[in-house]
């Protein structure tokens, strides 16, 4: 058969782009999982974590009914035959305007940054090469996703301003740690190993703090209550029934598919984007694979009527074909194989410092070759389909009827479909991208559009700190508006009559409103918000009751409302006030200035207060810095692939029609066109189907991309989606990432014109 | 003698070997030779859609060897005009649109004399009626005669008023009655002042012109002159005549 160097070029570059990108995808996603998984295994993750801070802190009425409250736990659990383990750690949350790391100082940070000693049973905290780190008195081990953020290295400083009784303390940075509960920039702490100790030092320390009636002691204990499960235990049940028992309980409580959950998600969504991207790919390659096919039989349909009249027969004559595209197709999958791992590398990057390296050894490359098998497979499988189209020719026919033109709307079409697949896939991530990286996207973590958060941390004097606050803020002219909100532990009971803790946040959600996806912030008593994530689990929507209990009152509430919330699970609910006098676990004050320019200084102020303020842009920052870098790189990743495929494609087609025309540009050149304008009508019938289909692209990725993402942060409980556009991004620089390779593409592909003949088309028959 | 072509010693490769010859204004030239040749080859150089090894070819005062492939190409557009064998159409115009296809190109040139739509399509129209096909405007290529098709292409060719016309076996695809038509335009063309320079291998065609060169092996080997019949002698007898003539030299020729 002829051969044609373009379109067996074309179609092995197809071949291995596909391959590569969907070995990509299996071996991102076996190393993420592999890594997360092996991490969380070696480490001994609980099963069920349950958050606790002792009422009224380290004084001795605290102490003593944390004393009770262990020995319940400990009676719980003795009475349990789930529970293979269970241990209480104890979690000593630093104040970060007092800690420097490395000459950093964390006063910026939105992290709950705090220290604590290796677990005794499970739970353990691991060093860089998986072992259990050997913390010496004066040493530290730092988070390892600190270590870049903060250009850390062994031997750098942790200082603690007037941690040990009104003394600094300076830790030496011993190593870096992975902490299998924690690593995710999503889980709001981060714990910092120190030897037993510093530990205590530090916190006798703030103990003697708390005695002296000082506002706000250096450090505020808090408990880890985990517990380790028997294989095949139902986690859910033992959940209900921690819950039921009325046990501490005054935070959050976290199971361990939800860790690996945040674990995955932060850097998953990457691995996401390149899957969408190797699914379009494919769908392109198999497109244009097909369609190169289809040209090249019409070429040789000659040469195949005179292999039938010499009585080769047909599955023959399609062995032929298909054994060359068997050659390619073993060369594609060799080539995307070796580009894929060349190209992990530094996509993995993140991942693997992390969570450490967790090659899957034969596994992973048994799953890539699958991939990679899959890919080649459904392209060969088309092409059979396609080849089949020769058996009902007959030997006549194919020898003596005239070549049908090619040139008709189909190689346009491809040109157009191809570089709107292309301007979808640059379009969504990037739209992803520029909404997460929004100030408006607080508003899907259930959080208000303010400028301003104040944290005010869990103990006796948190209410009274907030009120501190507030009249403060009411006498302060620079701030615009500001809204002080309680959040307060309660037992909501369950159809089933079991019951889960809820944290219900209460005061004037009107000020700074989230982001409802039904219904409306609460404005009267005995009314309560639900994020999206609760009223699932509740089965609960607008207009239905609630049984709330706090304070030892049973109440009934009214469900208004139903808002997004993609952090912690997302399960959290608003209220106006909570009847009963439950106790507050934490305040939260919120503000915007009428003046942005002064922030960082009326932020230092309100420092004194000893509550943590922060930028609320930099809290989004922090929590999702991790997820957004991720899914920048991805976006990067998905805009190099789509530039290389139009530029392919657009080349590729646009000499196939320069070829399948060349008679009658021969021809136009013979009646007087020059070369230029035959140049000039072919470029822009060139650029037509791409303008067309970059526009398409555009509108697709606008509207299903945005349908599509929802879809996916509706299961993290994003009620409602919006994508929020830079219209110069979307309508300008991705155009132009687009429009400007496929006009260089155009060009080349019509060079051609120049070496075609006006009396070519006088040879022609 | 106002001379409107020169060819003078012309090679291409192997085929063609010392070519001259003179084509006076208004004349009608046959180049007629067995197979191979280089009758085409011949016309194609002449006419600069191909480049030759050697020679050199004029069109009154401009060079036509010397010029780059673009200025052949205007050259083309404004002065001379192409009758194919194959007719070579635009497949998806339709008639009057590929008739108009080269005017419309030197309407757009700069500093050139512009015409309107109107006037295009009106000349058009002109030329369509003096060659007997009017009413075929709309029609798609598929949709008409060879005889007919051929017919427009000569239309096209005369669009822009070209100084000479080169014609490839202009009746080659034709059977007897639309050959018969065809060359009746050609020679109204010539007779209304346009040169035409043709290439044959039917004698009946050549014997309509005024003149035939005799091409062998890629030399002129002979030339015969035709006188241009009198005006009152009957078309049949004339024909006929001229036929003979030719048919006798193209013997002696060793056709």
């Amino acid at each position: 058969m002829r051969q044609n160097k373009l379109l067996e070029g074309g179609t092995l570059f197809f071949m291995t782009v596909s391959s590569m990108l969907l070995a990509l995808t299996v071996l991102l996603f076996s190393t993420l999982l592999g890594a997360i998984d092996d991490l969380m295994d070696k480490a001994l993750v609980p099963d069920h974590i349950q958050m606790h801070c002792v009422d009224n802190g380290f004084g001795e009425e605290g102490e003593a009914a944390w004393e009770a409250e262990k020995a319940a736990v400990a009676h719980f659990a003795g009475s349990r035959r789930e529970i293979r383990e269970w241990q209480i750690c104890s979690f000593l949350n630093l104040d970060n305007n007092s800690v420097t790391l490395g000459g950093s100082s964390l006063t910026d940070s939105t992290q709950d940054n705090g220290l604590c000693v290796q677990g005794s049973r499970f739970d353990y905290l691991l060093d860089l090469e998986s072992g259990l780190p050997r913390v010496l008195p004066g040493e530290v081990y730092v988070p390892v996703c600190y270590r870049s953020r903060y250009d850390l290295s062994v031997g750098d400083l942790m200082v603690l301003e007037g941690a040990g009784d009104g003394e600094d303390v300076e830790l030496v940075i011993g190593g870096f740690l992975r902490d299998a509960q924690m690593n995710s920039m999503m889980a709001s702490s981060k714990r910092f190993l120190v030897h037993g100790d510093d530990y205590e030092r530090i916190r006798q320390g703030s103990r003697a703090d708390s005695s002296r009636g000082k506002t706000r002691a250096y450090a505020q204990e808090e408990y880890l209550i985990e517990f380790l499960l028997w294989d095949g235990a139902d986690a859910g049940a033992f959940a209900a029934a921690y819950a039921a028992a009325g046990l501490p309980a005054n935070g959050p409580a976290v199971t361990k598919p939800l860790i690996r959950l945040m674990a995955a998600l932060s850097d998953g969504t990457m691995i996401l984007v390149v899957f969408l991207v190797s699914i379009v790919v494919l769908l392109i390659s198999l497109l244009c694979i097909r369609f190169m096919l289809l040209l090249q039989l019409e070429r040789d349909r000659k040469e195949v009527g005179l292999l039938k009249a010499l009585g080769v027969g047909r599955v023959q004559i399609r062995r032929l074909y298909l054994t060359r595209y068997l050659l390619f197709s073993f060369c594609g999958a060799f080539a995307g194989l070796l580009a894929a791992f060349l190209l992990k590398a530094p996509l993995e990057k993140q991942i693997q410092e992390l969570y450490g390296a967790a090659f899957g050894g034969f596994r992973t490359v048994v799953l890539a070759l699958a991939a990679v098998w899959a890919a080649e497979g459904i392209l060969l499988l088309s092409v059979r389909r396609v080849l089949k189209r020769m058996d009902t020719l007959t030997a006549l026919e194919a020898l003596f009827s005239t070549r049908e033109s090619q040139t008709g709307a189909g190689q346009y079409r491809m040109i157009g479909f191809v570089a709107a697949a292309c301007a979808f896939l640059v379009l969504v991530p990037q739209n992803l991208y520029t909404t997460m990286s929004a100030p408006a996207f607080v508003t899907y973590m259930g959080i208000g559009q303010a400028q301003i958060r104040m944290d005010i941390r869990q103990t006796g004097g948190a209410a009274g700190t907030a009120g501190q606050i507030a009249a403060a803020l009411e006498q302060d002219d620079r701030v615009e508006k500001y809204a002080v909100l309680h959040t307060v532990s309660c037992a909501a009971a369950l159809e089933d009559g079991g019951q889960i803790n809820l944290a219900v946040e209460t005061g004037d959600h009107d000020i700074f409103p989230v982001r409802f996806g039904a219904g409306r912030a609460p404005i009267r008593a005995r009314e309560i918000a639900l994020s999206a994530m609760n009223a699932e689990e509740l089965g609960l929507t607008v207009g239905d009751s609630l049984r709330l209990t706090g304070g030892g009152k049973e109440t009934v509430y009214t469900v208004c409302g139903i808002y997004a919330d993609i952090t912690n699970g997302g399960k959290t609910a608003k209220a106006y006030r909570v009847e009963g006098d439950a106790p507050v676990v934490w305040s939260v004050v919120y503000a915007s200035l009428a003046d942005a320019a002064a922030m960082d200084m009326w932020m230092a102020e309100y420092r004194q207060f000893g509550a943590d303020v922060i930028d609320l842009a930099a809290y989004v920052q922090d929590t999702y810095g991790q997820t957004l870098e991720q899914l920048h790189l991805a976006s990067v990743v998905a805009t190099g692939v789509s530039v290389l495929v139009i530029a392919v494609v657009v080349l590729l087609f646009v000499r196939l029609i320069v070829e399948e025309n060349r008679h009658l540009i021969s021809l136009h050149k013979a009646l007087g066109f020059t070369g230029a304008d035959m140049k000039q009508v072919y470029f822009v019938r060139g650029m037509l189907p791409v303008a067309a289909g970059v526009l398409a692209g555009l509108l697709l990725g606008s509207l299903c991309g945005e349908s599509l993402c929802g879809a996916v942060l509706r299961s993290f409980g994003a009620d409602s989606f919006s994508f929020v556009f830079d219209p110069v991004q979307t309508f300008l620089k991705l155009p132009a990432a687009l429009l400007l390779p496929a006009a260089a593409a155009v060009w080349a592909g019509i060079a051609g014109i120049r070496r075609i003949s006006a009396h070519e088309c006088c040879n022609a028959l | 003698m106002d001379i409107i072509l020169k060819v003078e010693n012309l090679e291409k490769g192997a085929i063609l070997h010392q070519i001259s010859f003179k084509m006076r204004k208004g004349e009608m030239l046959a180049v007629m030779g067995p197979s191979g040749s280089g009758k085409s080859t011949l016309l194609y150089n002449t006419a600069g859609l191909d480049q030759p090894t050697g020679g050199k070819v004029w069109l009154r005062d401009t060079e036509v060897t010397a010029l780059s492939e673009d200025e052949k190409a205007k050259l083309r557009l404004h002065r001379m005009g192409f009758v194919f064998q194959q007719m070579n159409m635009m497949p998806r115009l339709t008639i009057l649109d590929n008739i108009l296809l080269p005017a419309v190109r030197a309407n757009k040139e700069k500093g050139g004399v512009r015409r309107t739509k109107a006037e295009l399509t009106a000349a058009a129209f002109g030329l369509m009626q003096k060659l007997s096909i009017s009413g075929l405007e709309e029609r798609s290529i598929t949709q008409v005669s060879g005889g007919q098709l051929q017919r427009a292409c000569i239309c096209r060719s005369m669009m822009n008023a070209p100084e000479i016309l080169f014609a490839d076996e202009p009746t080659g695809a034709l059977n007897r009655s639309a050959a018969k038509e065809v060359m009746r335009e050609l020679v109204r063309v010539n007779r209304e002042g346009t040169a035409v320079l043709l290439v044959t291998h039917d004698s009946g065609v050549a014997s309509q012109c005024d003149r035939i060169l005799y091409l062998l092996d890629g030399r002129i080997c002979g030339e015969l002159e035709m006188e241009r019949e009198a005006v009152g002698q009957p078309a049949d007898l004339t024909k006929k005549r001229r036929e003979e003539k030719v048919n006798g030299w193209l013997s002696g020729m060793g056709w």
